[in-house]
């Protein structure tokens, strides 16, 4: 096993100082793999947690260009990446920031046709996405691949936050149902907190360096509920659904299906 | 355009941005926790920020201080935070002091600030800035780090502050600092978002803040915790009794470690 060099004792030793991590810690983090799919609200605070981590192989996919609208929130961006492709403006934070890593820029939508290619070559996906119809798609290609899913979502003031870890709930298990057609804004429309998604995409960086290093206890089976107004935490368990249409103890679904149709929203 | 996620939002609103534009926020710190908290006031539009710090970047701050980047080392941490801050948005005023918190400046450098974000490492330090906000009736968010977690809490005039749930800072015997102890970028990523998110709640005058309530994460566990707490009657700084009573006389009520002497 390559032992740390002496820049990466500098750069890493206040994590060479924590029993959880170490230096065998420090270095499962150097090989880990890490996808962040959506480097928006949540994907930048994780981007850059992981990054100064050490996460050694970042993946980012996101299919947007920086708008000026995104800037009250997604900290990873700034004026001089407007209208470039997300992925390329926030991979060349995160080399600035550490440049020993490895960072793939993936510029497209993760779907029913790519994802379970892209999900397979990762360790760990980090939900970065603003959709349902890619929350049901992440949780079934994680799970059908057996890659744990570190789940973040915001809405106006408030957040959540869990682990699916295969075998232990997904997110069919929290929602067997998405909302009906409709009933949600688009994204555009609903307003978000600035420093909310902070909160909750750090705490999915968190996570993630957790699952890593086997470190403490993952949020599985947990979900961490944030009311940024009230400036409330709580938690609330759940247990896989045994009657889970893909996790559950008599699958009907074996492969990805069509998530817009299943959301029902226009593809 | 720029703010339209948030304008949108019924507790902020055109007038409630307006008074983001309009108000102060002093971050005390520009470290682990003033990095999180820096990008996402500017991020929100706060009108003026005043960064204030002394030290450098140092490669071991980058596994938590996202601020910079690796050619920001040897700069002053304040003139790299400034560059960062106005590539986010060169609306923003931001002063960069190049100096530290002491009884000497404390009164002038939060009295040029509507709110203060503590995000200083050192004992003395967090208990110095807990006695000016009490004395000049400052709003301060307070925050500290170690490992895997950390807490917040809100001081406001009239409502407990640090001295009512902790007398005296620990001795310095018994506490580990950030250096000796680690301390994982992510924790201060969810304590410094926290702080943020509580300025940004004084300056709109909406929700709840931590006044009263001390809010403690440990991410290693995944657990939370606000417990709420009152004003200590005997306080020595917010209490009818109290001894710290008078910034220019700071050194002869305080010890240099931020003990209560009298």
């Amino acid at each position: 096993m390559a032992a740390l060099d002496l820049r990466q004792r500098q750069r890493y030793a206040r994590h060479l100082s924590l029993a959880e991590i170490g230096e065998a810690g420090q270095e499962r983090l150097l090989r880990s793999r890490v996808l962040i799919v959506g480097v928006g609200a949540l994907g930048s605070p994780a981007a850059l947690y992981l990054a100064a981590a050490g996460v050694g192989t970042i993946g980012l996919a996101d299919h947007d260009r920086v708008r000026l609208s995104n800037l009250q929130r997604q900290v990873i961006h700034s004026i001089d990446g407007l209208n470039q492709p997300k992925v390329q403006v926030a991979a060349q934070a995160l080399r600035r920031l550490n440049p020993e890593l490895t960072v793939e820029a993936i510029e497209a939508t993760v779907d029913e046709r790519n994802a379970l290619d892209l999900l397979a070559r990762f360790d760990v996906v980090v939900d970065g996405t603003d959709s349902f119809r890619a929350r049901y798609l992440l949780s079934d290609a994680a799970y059908l691949l057996g890659k744990p899913l570190v789940h973040g979502s915001i809405f106006r003031v408030e957040g959540q936050v869990t682990v699916f870890k295969p075998g232990h709930g997904c997110y069919r298990c929290l929602y067997p149902e998405p909302p009906p057609p409709g009933a949600i804004e688009t994204s555009e429309d609903v307003g978000i907190f600035a420093a909310l998604p902070g909160i909750i995409g750090t705490i999915e960086a968190a996570e993630t360096i957790k699952l890593v290093t086997g470190a403490g206890d993952a949020l599985v089976n947990r979900v961490l509920l944030h009311d940024s107004l009230a400036m409330t935490f709580r938690e609330i368990r759940y247990e896989r659904n045994r009657a889970c249409p893909i996790c559950g103890d008599r699958p009907t679904v074996h492969a990805l299906i069509d998530y817009g149709a299943f959301v029902g929203v226009a593809p | 355009m720029r703010h339209h996620r948030q304008r949108i939002l019924d507790e902020v609103g055109p007038a409630g941005q307006q008074r983001l534009t309009s108000a102060s926020i002093a971050i005390v710190g520009v470290g682990g926790l003033g990095a999180p908290a820096a990008l996402y006031l500017a991020a929100a539009g706060m009108g003026r920020i005043g960064l204030i710090d002394d030290q450098r970047v140092d490669l071991s701050n980058l596994n938590r201080q996202v601020l910079y980047s690796q050619s920001d080392i040897g700069l002053l941490k304040v003139d790299a935070a400034v560059r960062r801050l106005r590539a986010i948005d060169p609306a923003i005023r931001l002063e960069a002091r190049r100096e530290n918190v002491q009884p000497s400046n404390v009164a002038e450098v939060m009295n040029a600030y509507d709110v203060v974000i503590d995000g200083t490492d050192a004992f003395e330090t967090k208990f110095l800035l807990n006695d000016a906000a009490v004395l000049l009736g400052k709003p301060l968010v307070h925050g500290a780090v170690l490992q895997w977690g950390g807490q917040v809490l809100t001081v406001l005039p009239g409502w407990p502050c640090l001295r009512c749930l902790f007398r005296d800072p620990p001795e310095p015997e018994v506490v580990q600092t950030c250096e000796e102890a680690g301390i994982i970028g992510a924790a201060t990523g969810v304590i410094g978002s926290v702080q943020a998110e509580e300025a940004i709640k004084l300056v709109l005058g909406v929700g709840t803040p931590l006044s009263g309530r001390i809010f403690q994460h440990d991410g290693l566990r995944g657990a939370t915790r606000i417990t709420e707490f009152r004003r200590d009657p005997d306080c020595p700084v917010c209490s009818a009794h109290a001894t710290i009573n008078d910034l220019s006389r700071y050194v002869d009520q305080v010890s240099a470690r931020g003990h209560v002497l009298v």
